[in-house]
């Protein structure tokens, strides 16, 4: 199946695989037959139900097998329409529990190559609630990325902009902040005010967070790093500017210090649970553009620059 | 899951309680970074790292609860940074992979029974 393989370009739709569980998608009402039951019968319900398969349950919805229309067909062929089915079925049948992924239920399609999976009530459960196919699932992600892209039309109608109201107020506020040398304690602080202050401009949630995560590194390393600089953080109508400057000694080099791990952190700073090489590259992962100069004569200037419209 | 239920059920003990949020997963990790870049919203955060910067990255991710494992000290300092933002904090004498183990068994349960 290509929603897993075409990861690239179907972004969205891998990430919805890891969320969406498989009861969100499967249907429930299974239609079903005992294990008395001719493939004769089965035929005629499969052509009046459309279906292509159907699963074998117990009196207490215990899996027992599984029919196909394959099977129904072969059934035919070989002239034992009219025989029970339980001399014939499939027992062994591949299930998947409803507090899955559909990631795992996809892998399980691609490994099997069934057309359904019965779902059990939990892992350690024989008890069918209901049963997934590959069209439950694009039914699922298509009315899910359909929300999505409802939600996307709406923030565009509110938030890609400040209004001109917050637009003079987030203006006339200069938001500046010392941030000292090895000021460990402190340091989460510049993030935090941010995040309140962004909070009152009513900025989409998700936007607030980035900010938040390019402020808390940027103030780290600077606390980290350096002998002490400051953030300013500025807003224009639809962006977030902000500028993490330090007073040395700079950075040696930069492609080095932007690959994730990469750290010069002392033992006693990485015990405390920074300088795990992972700053910069978290900053450049939730700005929309990052510009890095350093000179090891008069410091490093970060400029980072988040769009409001996310 | 409510925060209260995870409490009861985990056997957390309370060291700052401000709100029983509504905890829908979980992170554990030690490197601020990492839980700054892989946590979810409206968790719980297992660690050992407990100084006021937990809060503030707590804050920013919306982790609504930290649990300290092993018992880790938890000083003033912190406890009224964390009764100033709203930030839940728990502690246990257990292991973070105990803690773990029983938190993910607890969530799953709870979401297998919707």
């Amino acid at each position: 199946m290509s929603i897993l393989h075409s990861r690239e370009k179907l972004t969205l739709a891998s990430e919805l695989i890891y969320e969406i569980k498989v009861k969100d998608a499967m249907t429930r009402g299974v239609i079903f037959f005992s294990q008395e039951a001719t493939f004769r019968e089965i035929q005629l319900s499969l052509k009046k139900n459309r279906i292509s398969g159907v699963p074998i349950l117990d009196e207490n919805k215990n899996i027992m097998g599984i029919i196909s229309i394959d099977n129904v067909i072969t059934a035919l062929d070989k002239n034992y329409v009219n025989d029970k089915v339980k001399h014939y079925m499939t027992r062994d049948v591949i299930t998947i529990p409803q507090h899955y992924s559909l990631v795992s239920a996809i892998k399980k399609f691609e490994r099997y190559k069934f057309g359904r999976l019965p779902v059990t009530k939990n892992t350690h459960s024989n008890e069918i609630t209901g049963i997934l196919t590959m069209g439950d699932i694009l039914n699922r992600l298509l009315v899910n990325i359909q929300s999505i892209a409802e939600n996307v039309e709406r923030k565009e109608d509110h938030n890609t902009q400040l209004s001109e109201k917050m637009f003079k107020q987030a203006k006339q506020k200069r938001l500046r902040f010392e941030v000292k040398k090895a000021d460990f304690d402190n340091a989460g602080r510049v993030a935090s005010i941010i995040r309140k202050y962004f909070q009152q401009l009513n900025i989409d949630k998700q936007v607030l967070r980035r900010v938040a995560i390019v402020c808390y590194e940027a103030e780290m390393n600077i606390s980290i790093h350096s002998l002490g600089g400051y953030i300013a953080i500025e807003v224009d109508k639809s962006n977030v500017i902000i500028t993490a400057i330090d007073f040395g000694p700079g950075i040696p080099d930069i492609e080095e210090a932007m690959k994730p791990g990469f750290t010069t952190a002392s033992e006693q700073i990485r015990a405390l649970g920074f300088g795990a090489g992972m700053g910069l590259p978290n900053i450049k992962k939730s700005a929309d553009h990052l510009d890095l100069e350093s000179s090891m004569e008069t410091g490093t200037i970060l400029k980072a620059i988040i769009h409001l419209g996310g | 899951m409510r925060l209260s239920q995870i409490i009861t059920k985990c056997g957390l003990q309370k060291v700052v309680f401000c709100s029983d949020d509504e905890i829908e997963t979980g992170y554990c990790g030690d490197l601020m970074s990492d839980v700054i870049a892989n946590s979810a919203n409206n968790s719980i955060w297992i660690t050992i790292q407990a100084h006021k910067n937990s809060v503030a990255v707590a804050l920013i991710k919306d982790i609504k609860a930290i649990v300290f494992a092993n018992n880790v000290e938890v000083n003033q300092e912190l406890i009224e940074k964390a009764k100033e933002e709203g930030i839940n904090l728990l502690r246990s004498e257990r292991n973070s992979f105990h803690i773990c183990g029983l938190l993910y068994q607890f969530l799953e349960a709870y979401s297998e029974e919707d």
